[in-house]
């Protein structure tokens, strides 16, 4: 039979994505990410008990996940970021491809660190594709209001992305 | 640029994921629960010795000066102090720290908001702020009239111990004024950030 934490640490693990995306969105030092998801692993772990709808997983995740990473945000550091990362592999070394490919997530990623949390946390589900109703209980606005929030956020960018091209 | 785009675009960061093994989330949730408890251990252990060796040493000073009532009341209160303050410290760290944030990010938003006003701006601030002074000149006095080896109201009277303690308290006080506003700043910095987002939030509900 498998003890509590087992159980916990493999519904964790298939999650993980959340925790990692949530930490990608709301810091940019790959440090920071690492305690990030570190400390949000814990508060997971401390609110684990007390989870009762088993349905409804992974909008308990993301809700710990949001609000932990806010938690952490520190006002002073909240720059506007402009360059990749420092854990992103060196440019010359990567084939031409994926370089536009992984230029143009940056540029989402860059285009989101330019919103604040609030809106952040909007677009992050949003990107994620949760539907409104989750979008709502998760951040604890109406449904309509999400709509606007999306539409927002979408807008500003899009500002910043205009001048990529896909599809 | 189509809404999917932003979806579809969305999905490549996946790639830049490096997903950890069960076994070092295991690993990663260890560590931190063990700092986690190692934190709170240090503080707490800190607190009792401060907390301990502060009251030995009043009770010894005390039972030598027994002769001394101003001297005892002084002491007394210091004491009185010093456990009301440490134990207020504790309380507010531990609910801090017990604060659970498996809520909505606003209802989340809503009960930090209260803990942090609580601690920085409630009674027990006020309190705090108004502890820092008496908690000093107190522990100044104990100190200063034991090692002087006169009774409470002859230091009072002695010119030069008098300037002597009215310098030491400028400056002391000067430092631990400093220490304590630069501490409530950042953390009143941290209150305004939520209360910004809280407010965001709530004008979004409108």
């Amino acid at each position: 039979m498998k003890s509590v934490k087992e159980e916990f640490l493999q519904i964790i693990s298939a999650y993980q994505g959340i925790l990692h995306k949530v930490s990608m969105v709301y810091f940019k030092d790959p440090k920071d990410r690492e305690d990030n998801l570190q400390e949000i692993l814990y508060q997971l772990w401390k609110s684990y008990p007390g989870l009762k709808n088993k349905n409804s997983i992974g909008s308990w995740i993301y809700a710990i996940s949001i609000n932990t990473s806010i938690s952490r945000v520190k006002k002073h550091a909240r720059i506007k970021y402009d360059e990749p990362p420092s854990d992103w592999p060196d440019q010359s070394a990567v084939p031409e491809d994926d370089m536009v490919r992984k230029e143009s997530v940056q540029e989402l990623l860059n285009a989101i660190y330019h919103l604040d949390e609030i809106d952040k946390t909007i677009i992050l589900l949003y990107l994620e594709e949760r539907s409104y109703d989750e979008i709502a209980a998760i951040v604890g606005i109406s449904k309509s209001n999400v709509g606007v929030r999306i539409n927002r956020a979408k807008t500003s960018l899009k500002k910043h992305l205009g001048h990529l091209n896909y599809g | 640029m189509d809404n999917n785009d932003l979806q579809n675009l969305w999905k490549k960061v996946d790639q830049k994921i490096h997903p950890k093994s069960t076994d070092e989330l295991n690993q990663l949730l260890h560590v931190k629960s063990r700092q986690t408890v190692n934190k709170f251990l240090m503080i707490i252990t800190l607190d009792i010795i401060v907390c301990c060796g502060m009251l030995i040493y009043l009770m010894i000073t005390s039972l030598n000066r027994s002769e001394d009532a101003l001297y005892l009341i002084n002491n007394v209160l210091l004491g009185l102090i010093i456990i009301l303050v440490l134990f207020s410290g504790i309380y507010y760290w531990h609910k801090l720290r017990s604060d659970r944030f498996n809520y909505s990010l606003n209802k989340w938003l809503e009960v930090r908001i209260k803990i942090l006003s609580d601690i920085l701006t409630g009674k027990m601030s006020r309190l705090n702020m108004l502890a820092i002074p008496i908690l000093y000149l107190l522990t100044i006095f104990s100190i200063h009239v034991y090692f002087e080896n006169q009774l409470f109201v002859e230091v009072l009277r002695n010119e030069e111990s008098i300037i002597g303690l009215m310098v030491g308290s400028v400056i002391g006080l000067s430092v631990g004024y400093y220490v304590v506003r630069k501490i409530r700043l950042y953390q009143l910095e941290k209150l305004e950030f939520l209360k910004e987002l809280y407010a965001k939030l709530e004008t979004a509900s409108e």
